[in-house]
């Protein structure tokens, strides 16, 4: 009997070390967004220049040099995203942080605000239609909405309407691109699938990539 | 101008903002605050025209008393609470009810009820939703059409159905007048055909004698002509002139509202009977939306007969300035004698946003 019970433990033992984990026979996906366009004119800044200033950045298009570019959205169409369920949205210096963001759908919008004037968080639809606008009028406080399975969110401010900002909500993986136009996304089991890539002015054709167990293929994509 | 006195000293007090250290040269009172917020769109004299304004949808012109005076405070307090589409209006203007105290928009409210600079404009608080035949104090500008089917059916003959439809204008002239014409339109079973013809048109004038800036009270009186255009054989008419002085009343009793309304017909043909017409309304606003449904009950009568109507009343858009009411008259007395009727109306308020600009 203790014989037997001894090569089961070995057994379940030896099961155990050579089975792989679900995350080790994940891939990933990783790339490198850019783009032919340039950098916008600064905005003139028409009220509340004390806060404001004379003029701020156009951040619809913010690309370095060497043409990356930041604030694209990448998604990977049928691989489960673990986005926040949380966005915050600062109004600071009279401009939305971060611009662009993504969330889980049927979380929480919280938007807040740093400057000592007045400003409203409009979230809209694409097809127009309001999902709410709140008054911010001090700085400090914080609002919470919920934000349900909107979609592509569009931000604005209705006492400057040079504020622009964006929530993509989507349960699928999805990752922002940062200043260099880097993006990487983690945890995607080996499959071929399609990949969305988002941008408040510029455009990208979808494509079909496949994700391998191994080391992450590098992706270039250009944006027009 | 109390109201704008309370309201100048209105310290902040919401919770949002009583944790917050206002920082120097921070608005602190309503009229501070209308500068700093929401001068930007309305402007500082409420007029809502800005040298470089930031919306797309020009606000409503606060010191056009035509505009301020007629809706209740409640309407006005929603649209700050809930921002505009709260009241069916533009969603460019904000929510502020996490950001302001009930109190606070109290006071935006009485501040803004002050642009308006003419005295003698009735409250908005006086203005109740329309019962479907008690006659309103409030004077109006409004478009309504008024149709009632009753069917009559007896033993002894065929049985007949009755349609009929009233179209009422009505225009404000002033602060307190106002005049009104009304068309009725019948068709009705006579002897053995269906004929349609027009009534007896009327003509009225009202004035609003009396209207608390308070307490939600309001008299009204006027005097109302029936001309005697439809044809008297066929019962169209009463084929004589008759006027119609008449007293209309209304105020609210813990969230409901109370109307009444009466009238005595004086036909100049002495061989025309008089009759005495008395209306009682009660009824209650399901919500605090402008185009929320209203639930109500009449009492009407005539010289010795007396009706029960139920009813019930919608906004058909946001702004409620369409609205459809329904009601069945019931015969309280001679029940046996008299004929159920369907009653509604179908109401423009023609001044009024129809809906939102986007």
């Amino acid at each position: 009997m203790g014989r037997l019970l001894t090569l089961g433990i070995l057994g379940a033992l030896s099961c155990g070390a050579l089975a792989t984990p679900a995350w080790a026979q994940t891939g990933s996906i990783t790339g490198t967004i850019t783009t032919t366009a340039t950098g916008l004119a600064p905005v003139r800044v028409t009220i509340d220049q004390k806060v404001c200033g004379n003029e701020l950045p156009d951040h619809a298009v913010v690309v370095d040099a060497q043409g990356r570019l930041a604030n694209a959205v990448v998604v990977l169409v049928g691989v489960k995203g673990a986005a926040a369920a949380e966005a915050t949205i600062t109004n600071d210096q009279c401009a939305f942080a971060p611009r662009v963001q993504i969330m889980r759908p049927n979380g929480n919008v919280k938007t807040t605000s740093n400057d000592p004037v007045l400003h409203t968080t409009n979230a809209q639809l694409a097809n127009g239609r309001t999902l709410f606008n709140v008054a911010l009028p001090i700085p400090g406080l914080t609002i919470t909405k919920p934000i349900g399975a909107a979609g592509t969110v569009r931000l604005g401010c209705n006492t400057h309407p040079w504020m622009r900002g964006w929530v993509i909500v989507t349960d699928q993986a999805a990752a922002v691109t940062g200043a260099d136009g880097r993006f990487t996304i983690d945890h995607v089991p080996p499959g071929t699938y399609e990949l969305r890539i988002w941008h408040e002015s510029l455009k990208s054709a979808p494509r079909k990539i496949t994700v391998t167990a191994g080391p992450p293929a590098d992706l270039s994509i250009t944006m027009k | 101008m109390i109201l704008f006195v309370l309201a100048a000293v209105l310290a902040v007090s919401s919770p949002a903002l009583a944790n917050q250290q206002p920082g120097a040269g921070a608005p602190t009172t309503i009229p501070e605050m209308w500068g700093a917020w929401c001068a930007r769109c309305h402007a500082d004299d409420g007029s809502g025209k800005v040298k470089e304004p930031t919306i797309t949808v020009e606000p409503m012109d606060f010191t056009d008393c035509r505009v301020t005076s007629p809706e209740p405070d409640a309407d006005w307090e929603r649209a700050i609470a809930k921002g505009g589409p709260g009241v069916g209006l533009s969603s460019e203007m904000p929510a502020f009810e996490d950001s302001l105290s009930p109190e606070q928009i109290s006071g935006f409210v009485a501040h803004m009820r002050g642009f308006c600079k003419e005295a003698g404009w009735p409250s908005g608080n006086n203005n109740f939703p329309r019962p479907l035949i008690t006659g309103k104090a409030f004077p109006e500008n409004e478009f309504v059409l008024v149709p009632a089917v009753s069917h009559e059916s007896e033993p002894h003959s065929a049985s007949a159905t009755d349609v009929s439809l009233v179209a009422v204008y009505e225009r404000r002239v002033g602060r307190r007048f106002m005049y009104e014409v009304a068309v009725p339109f019948y068709n009705w079973d006579f002897q053995t055909e269906r004929d349609s013809e027009i009534g007896d048109v009327a003509v009225a004038v009202k004035y609003a004698a009396y209207a608390s800036s308070t307490t939600p009270r309001i008299v009204s009186f006027g005097v109302e002509a029936t001309l005697p255009t439809g044809q008297l054989y066929k019962e169209f008419g009463k084929g004589t002139v008759v006027f119609e002085p008449f007293v209309a009343a209304g105020t609210m009793l813990s969230g409901w509202y109370v109307q009444a309304a009466g009238k005595v017909e004086l036909p100049v043909d002495t061989r025309v009977d008089r009759a005495y017409l008395y209306n009682l309304y009660l009824g209650r606003d399901t919500s605090a939306a402008p185009n929320t449904w209203t639930l109500g009950v009449e009492l009407n009568g005539e010289n010795r007969e007396l009706w029960i109507t139920p009813q019930v009343r919608k906004g058909l858009t946001g702004t409620g300035a369409l609205a459809a009411s329904l009601g069945v008259s019931i015969p309280v007395k001679y029940r046996g004698e008299k004929v159920v009727s369907w009653v509604g109306y179908l109401l423009w308020e023609y001044l009024e946003p129809f809906r939102a600009a986007r």
